[in-house]
């Protein structure tokens, strides 16, 4: 312990600002800590970073480029120019495996970012204010529940023109009512607290009591469904691809890449199915396993409740 | 339990109308053009202004919307579920002829869920933290990943090269041709339903692990009754509630989740069927077939609220 502070303290005066060291430190210390109480969440959160490090450096990362044919090469099994062999008209399947991360991590992120965020809020003034605004809330939200996520997704991704974007909002949409639901929960709990009602009594505003004092409470809860999200949206999106309403070719997706594979001949090759469902899993198990871990941590009475 | 029934079925019916709604807003209103869904964009352009009309005015689409959909749901009340675009058969033939494969395949996926999902929950829990409980739980976590669709091409894949075996593509009654039906039905259930059992072992773990904590779990372990006993009599029903309710939740989702896994087998059942719609950009396919998963999700939710009152009276007078 007494090492590695006068190591840091060696390192710092060169090349970190001062203002910055005790915030990196203090992440240094919380990351170590973390890493302790859950040596297997530490493992699968340094998977996890590594898939997005090779989602930001995919075009230095990848051998090839994805959509460049190689003629000479077309629906080759792996060998040593290509690991993952190539697809029907010689694309390198592990260049399309890597730029691939990158429209599922986008759309992902996009998607919890917008849609588990606007639910979360929702919930929130649901659950402070209440009242008729709260009733017409959760019927609403129970309609757009009434759909299976998958599906009311499919339809949005088609009614819509294709794109990224809409990929992102179809996705999106389907996560709005759990965020609402969740942090509603929360709220209606926290809401009744005595420094809840102490500020109030204070004469705070309505809003200073939603952004000071309830917001904090619901951090927690809002990290563990984000991360929990990620894997649901990485699945959808790469179904979305599947099923041809996702991004539009010939942008590399895992999604589309499993589509393309179907229409590869009357047997599709192997090893343009598995790599890329690979990676799917292998995505999603990472931010899984990284949500369960954070909620152990964050808070031990919500096992196994989202 | 008679006013509880009453109240939640006109819970239902409002569920019906405002799913509808929201059908007909995403479907007919969000798309700029129908007919640009229909034609696609090259083939759009290519239509004159008096054909586009003449186009609008036979589709009803020329109508105010309000009327467009009170168009649509006569149509569905008097049983005409309208034509593909691309397709003879009409919708309301294609359910007929698909519907029931999908149907058995969500039933049989179900009941493997259980099958699998609680003897997994049951070993987690009687030790938890334990070596067992740690494999099983990755490997329903495992299972929560990996995407049934992909999981489906594989097993096509690898029955292929091992066996040289395919599954039968045509479509077959269960009365008329048990075996082959089965064959055909037996690998999206497995797909499906190891995914769903993944969700099951969660959440039959979670609900044990908190009813093992019960005072009357204690006394009955005090009055002399064996560990698995207990489990069984004591913990087991009590812990299955919150497991009903998801099963009918999970229910919808296999519906949904059926889409791809039978686009990865080549099943023909109705998941398939909405597969090509989608890919088609079918809107009125799509538009009739949404609904009609809808509105089977929503009475399945009604249904498994009704046997969880039914199993549990706390519900009924809540």
């Amino acid at each position: 312990m007494s090492t590695a502070t006068r190591d840091t303290a060696l390192v710092q005066p060169q090349d970190i600002p001062d203002a910055a060291a005790p915030l990196l430190r203090r992440t240094a210390r919380g990351l170590r800590r973390f890493a302790c109480r859950s040596p297997m969440s530490a493992f699968w959160a340094c998977i996890a970073a590594a898939i997005i490090a090779m989602a930001i450096a995919a075009p230095g990362v990848a051998p090839y480029d994805p959509l460049k044919s190689d003629f000479r090469a077309m629906t080759k099994p792996p060998s040593e120019r290509h690991y993952f062999g190539s697809d029907q008209i010689g694309r390198d399947t592990l260049s399309r495996v890597i730029h691939g991360s990158r429209a599922s991590l986008t759309v992902a992120i996009g998607a919890v970012g917008l849609g588990t965020t606007l639910g979360a809020l929702w919930g929130l003034a649901c659950g402070y204010f209440g009242g008729r605004f709260d009733i017409i809330s959760q019927r609403i939200i129970e309609f757009l529940q009434s759909f299976p996520d998958l599906i009311l997704a499919m339809a949005i991704a088609m009614a819509l023109s294709a794109g990224m974007g809409t990929v992102i909002v179809a996705i999106a949409i389907t996560r709005i009512p759990f965020g609402g639901r969740v942090i509603r929960a929360v709220v209606l709990s926290v809401k009744e607290m005595a420094y809840v009602e102490a500020a109030r009594g204070l004469g705070a505003s309505h809003l200073r009591i939603m952004a000071q004092h309830i917001l904090p409470q619901c951090v927690a809860p809002y990290l563990i469904l984000a991360t929990t999200h990620l894997g649901v949206a990485i699945i959808i999106e790469a179904s979305l691809g599947f099923l041809g309403v996702g991004i539009p070719p010939p942008t590399p997706t895992w999604g589309n890449m499993l589509a393309d594979s179907l229409n590869a001949g009357l047997v599709p090759p192997w090893w343009l199915v598995l790599f890329p469902g690979a990676a799917i899993t292998l995505t999603v198990l990472a931010f899984n396993l990284l949500g369960d871990g954070i909620r152990d941590i964050l808070d031990p009475r919500l096992r196994g409740a989202v | 339990m008679w006013s509880y029934i009453v109240r939640r079925l006109a819970f239902g019916a409002l569920a019906v109308i405002g799913v509808s709604v929201v059908v007909f807003v995403v479907l007919r209103v969000l798309p700029g053009d129908p007919l640009v869904a229909i034609f696609g964009s090259e083939g759009f352009t290519k239509l004159s202004e008096a054909e586009r009309a003449r186009y609008m005015a036979d589709l009803g689409l020329s109508d105010p919307l309000p009327v467009q959909y009170v168009h649509w749901v006569h149509d569905i009340i008097r049983g005409n579920l309208g034509h593909s675009f691309f397709r003879a058969e009409s919708v309301a033939e294609m359910i007929a002829r698909r519907g029931p494969l999908t149907a058995e395949i969500a039933l049989i996926s179900v009941v493997l869920s259980w099958i699998v999902g609680i003897p997994v929950a049951v070993i987690s829990a009687l030790r938890p933290n334990s070596w067992g409980d740690n494999v099983s739980r990755f490997l329903s976590i495992l299972f929560l990943a990996v995407p049934g669709f992909w999981l489906g091409m594989l097993i096509v894949l690898g029955l292929l090269f091992v066996f040289g075996y395919r599954a039968p593509l045509a479509s077959v009654s269960l009365f008329v041709d048990p075996s082959t039906n089965l064959q055909i039905v037996v690998g999206p259930a497995i797909v499906l339903g190891l995914g769903q059992g993944a969700y099951i072992a969660r959440m039959a773990r979670s609900s044990l692990l908190e009813v093992i904590r019960e005072d009357y779990i204690r006394t009955a372990r005090a009055k002399g009754l064996s560990r698995r006993l207990v489990v069984a009599l004591h913990a087991l029903p009590n812990a299955l509630l919150p497991v009903v309710t998801l099963s009918g939740v999970l229910l919808g989702f296999v519906l949904a989740g059926s889409i791809p896994v039978e686009r990865a087998f080549g099943t023909p059942g109705l998941g398939y069927a909405m597969a090509i719609a989608v890919s088609e950009r079918d809107v009125f396919v799509m538009q009739n077939l949404v609904l009609l998963y809808a509105i089977v999700f929503v009475v399945l939710n009604i249904l498994v609220d009704l046997i969880s009152a039914w199993l549990d009276p706390r519900i009924r007078y809540g």
